[in-house]
């Protein structure tokens, strides 16, 4: 699928920057996102001290050295990147991007490069090159599709996931990712959205009430329940914002019976680590472990989030013991599991709109969870329709890599990231377009009301929770209904 | 002349071979031991193997990329592959020197596919080179090697098709089948200080890029430490 380029309106839309003049010049920097304050001095020497202390104690020196020899320029990732097809930047290119931190790699840190430079005298890093890193690897979505279509197999989105960590260590970090991250980790809410456990409490209780009142059935948000069968984490921006999703998947364990339980020590499945540092990754990585072992869970389940969901099935094992490590699952798969076993039922009459199904790149670029939710959504949606491409080789929705929490780009987002994303939804004609990411979701929205597209993006368990069909065994009757209020009266009284 | 040739087709080639040989093997050595380091820095030490080998497999024989959404660029590319890599090895004449001085031999393509595969390679080589220069976003890519390579794999080809299939003076003869043999021994030696080191390494790429997303654990303190961060807030 190919795109045409922005209008020249577009793009000044696209890249207004809301960033005051004077921060600008304070900062040395023009990007369009907020940083914090940061020394500006010597930026040149500490990016190669960042960089060379992360070498030291990575793996990336392997990567960096196989894909300095083996990069060939070809452009064939540009064909597939939907920023490059809507910008007609070469700096868009993935490759390009790439070039930029194995230029520096190559130039100050292998031997050839070293004597290359000393004679010929060029490609030393400076300000500007660091300038340009700043702004490119944040126009990326880390969507990592060009890395399918990359003939020499280099990892465009492990590139540029190091040029954001080494920037991120000099303190040129999007401001949005890191003071959530402050909180997550330092703060006293230990999330990302500074839930405090007491409004947590609030929205749980306040959620099991809705869902009683439609359902007629006591589906409950267990909290703090020690040897469960799975410790739950979402996106915590979904306690706030996505609660259908919530209710869906409660309604979904209610229906199978198993045990499961939200820590109230710990329950934010956002790992911005992914997005702009190892070190963040594997400290927030080690709270989602700690607190499942506090409560003694027996498995890490991740809810509708493409990122979380990646990073903990990923990066558990890696940070967390190797094969002793928790196994994680995420709710994708359970549902689907649970529904092939036949111990969850849905209504094939409740949703008739058409509906299409939107691949986050974190779950479907490593083939891990492509089928599972579809066939899902085809035994009750009537009415589906697939986006092409889709699976493995999906379009980004545009606000991928931690894009979508920095709000002062959203019109880049919308304009130039999800430009693809758009046109595939209004060519599919859906009606409800199901995104089962925190990110995702947040981002099509967006993407559906800046572009006028006429279309609902929801999660998959949003659809779940309208669609399932309780056994008889767990709706509450009306005789115990009015005989639960007695009580209640009763004990009231007394 | 022919001592010149001689001497080409003899001591200069043994050296040039060899150098492409070790120098293959050094790269393939250092590339194959930074994986092994690697794999013992992590602690996950589950490698998504079908993954991986499907998708090296992918690109190792690229029927799939006859589909994809360059399609053009493609196709001439494997194509392109295709004579680049049959003709220098299964060439009859090529097989012959090596049955004579080594004593090794093995099957060699029929005349007609060497005679087409040349021409085929001669004409993808030039349309990739005009590819490079008309297409924008190659040619935002290109460096001066890109196109240097292009133009340099094309002389042994043009040099080689001319000396099995003209009919030119011995001189003429004399001359084009050095040029044949120096461009080819040039060739040699500079793969494996070049992009052409993807020739071993490329297959390796997906199991490097898999490994490199397995971070070695505890770095937090070391990096921290080391840019001397201890204490400061995230």
């Amino acid at each position: 699928m190919r795109t045409n380029k922005i209008s020249d309106e577009e793009r000044k839309k696209a890249f207004k920057s809301i960033k005051k003049p004077e921060v600008i010049e304070k900062q040395k920097l023009s990007v369009r996102y907020h940083v914090e304050d940061f020394d500006v001095n010597d930026r040149p020497r500490r990016f190669l001290e960042a960089f060379a202390a992360i070498l030291k104690h990575s793996n990336y020196r392997m990567a960096l050295d196989h894909y300095s020899r083996v990069v060939s320029r070809c452009s064939l990732c540009a064909t597939t990147c939907q920023i490059y097809q809507a910008t007609g930047d070469p700096e868009d290119i993935p490759c390009r991007r790439s070039e930029l931190l194995l230029n520096i790699y190559r130039r100050h840190f292998t031997l050839g490069g070293l004597l290359k430079g000393r004679i010929t005298g060029s490609d030393y890093i400076t300000d500007e090159r660091i300038q340009e890193m700043a702004d490119s690897f944040w126009n990326c979505t880390a969507c990592r599709r060009c890395v399918l279509e990359c003939p020499m197999g280099v990892d465009h989105g492990l590139i540029t996931h190091l040029g954001r960590y080494i920037l991120s260590e000099i303190g040129m970090a999007p401001r949005a990712l890191v003071v959530s991250t402050r909180e997550q980790l330092e703060g006293t809410s230990r999330n990302t959205s500074a839930v405090p456990v007491p409004a947590l409490k609030d929205t749980l209780e306040f959620l099991e009430d809705d869902m009683f009142e439609e359902k007629n059935v006591k589906i409950k948000f267990p909290l703090d329940v020690e040897n469960s069968d799975y410790v739950f984490f979402p996106a915590v921006s979904d306690f706030l914002m996505e609660a259908e999703t919530l209710m869906g998947i409660a309604a979904v364990f209610t229906a199978t019976g198993d045990s499961w339980t939200i820590g109230t020590g710990y329950f934010d499945g956002i790992n911005y680590g992914l997005f702009y540092s190892d070190r963040i990754l594997e400290r927030v990585i080690k709270n989602v472990d700690g607190e499942t072992k506090r409560l003694k869970g027996e498995k890490v389940l991740i809810g509708e989030c493409g990122h979380a969901s990646r990073t903990a099935k990923s990066f558990m094992p890696v940070f967390c013991g190797g094969e002793k490590a928790l196994p994680v699952v995420s709710i994708l798969e359970y549902t689907h599991k649970a529904w092939k076993e036949g111990r969850i039922k849905l209504d094939s009459n409740i949703v008739k709109e058409k509906v299409a199904y939107h691949d986050p790149c974190n779950f479907a670029r490593n083939r891990w969870v492509v089928n599972q939710p579809r066939e899902v959504l085809k035994s009750f949606c009537n009415n589906y329709v697939e986006m092409t491409p889709s699976g493995e080789n999906n379009i980004c929705c545009g606000g991928g890599g931690g894009t979508v929490s920095i709000d002062e780009i959203r019109p880049y987002r919308t304009t130039i990231g999800g430009k693809l994303k758009a046109e595939q939804i209004k060519k599919s004609g859906c009606e409800i377009l199901v995104a089962p990411c925190a990110n995702c979701k947040k981002q099509l929205r967006e993407l559906v009301e800046d572009q006028g597209i006429n279309c609902q993006v929801v999660g998959l368990h949003d659809l779940i929770y309208k669609a399932i069909i309780f056994d008889d065994s767990l709706v509450v009757k009306k005789e115990e209904l009015s005989l639960d209020k007695k009580n209640e009266t009763g004990e009231e009284e007394v | 002349m022919q001592s010149l040739l001689d001497f080409a087709r003899g001591p200069l080639f043994r050296l040039c071979f060899a150098i492409m040989l070790l120098g293959l093997a050094r790269i393939l050595f250092l590339d194959i031991w930074a994986a092994y380091k690697a794999y013992k820095k992590t602690a996950d030490r589950k490698m998504p193997w079908k993954l991986v080998l499907s998708r090296s497999w992918e690109w190792i024989f690229p029927v799939k990329r006859l589909s994809n959404n360059f399609q053009v660029y493609s196709v001439l590319s494997i194509l392109f592959h295709i004579g680049l890599i049959l003709v220098p090895v299964f060439l009859f004449a090529h097989i012959q020197l090596w049955k004579e001085s080594v004593g090794i031999s093995w099957p060699s393509l029929p005349y007609s596919w060497a005679f087409w595969l040349t021409i085929s390679t001669i004409i993808f080589s030039v349309s990739l080179f005009m590819g490079r220069l008309v297409i924008k976003q190659a040619r935002a890519l290109s460096r001066k090697q890109d196109y240097l390579w292009l133009i340099l794999l094309l002389i042994p080809f043009i040099t080689g098709f001319v000396c099995a299939n003209l009919n030119i003076s011995p001189q003429s003869y004399q001359f084009f089948m050095l040029v044949h043999i120096l461009s080819g021994e040039l060739i040699f030696i500079l793969i494996p200080f070049s992009k052409i080191a993807h020739c071993v390494l490329a297959p390796l790429s997906q199991v490097v890029s898999a490994l490199a997303w397995k971070f070695p654990p505890e770095t937090d303190d070391d990096i921290c430490t080391t840019l001397n961060k201890k204490g400061a807030p995230v």
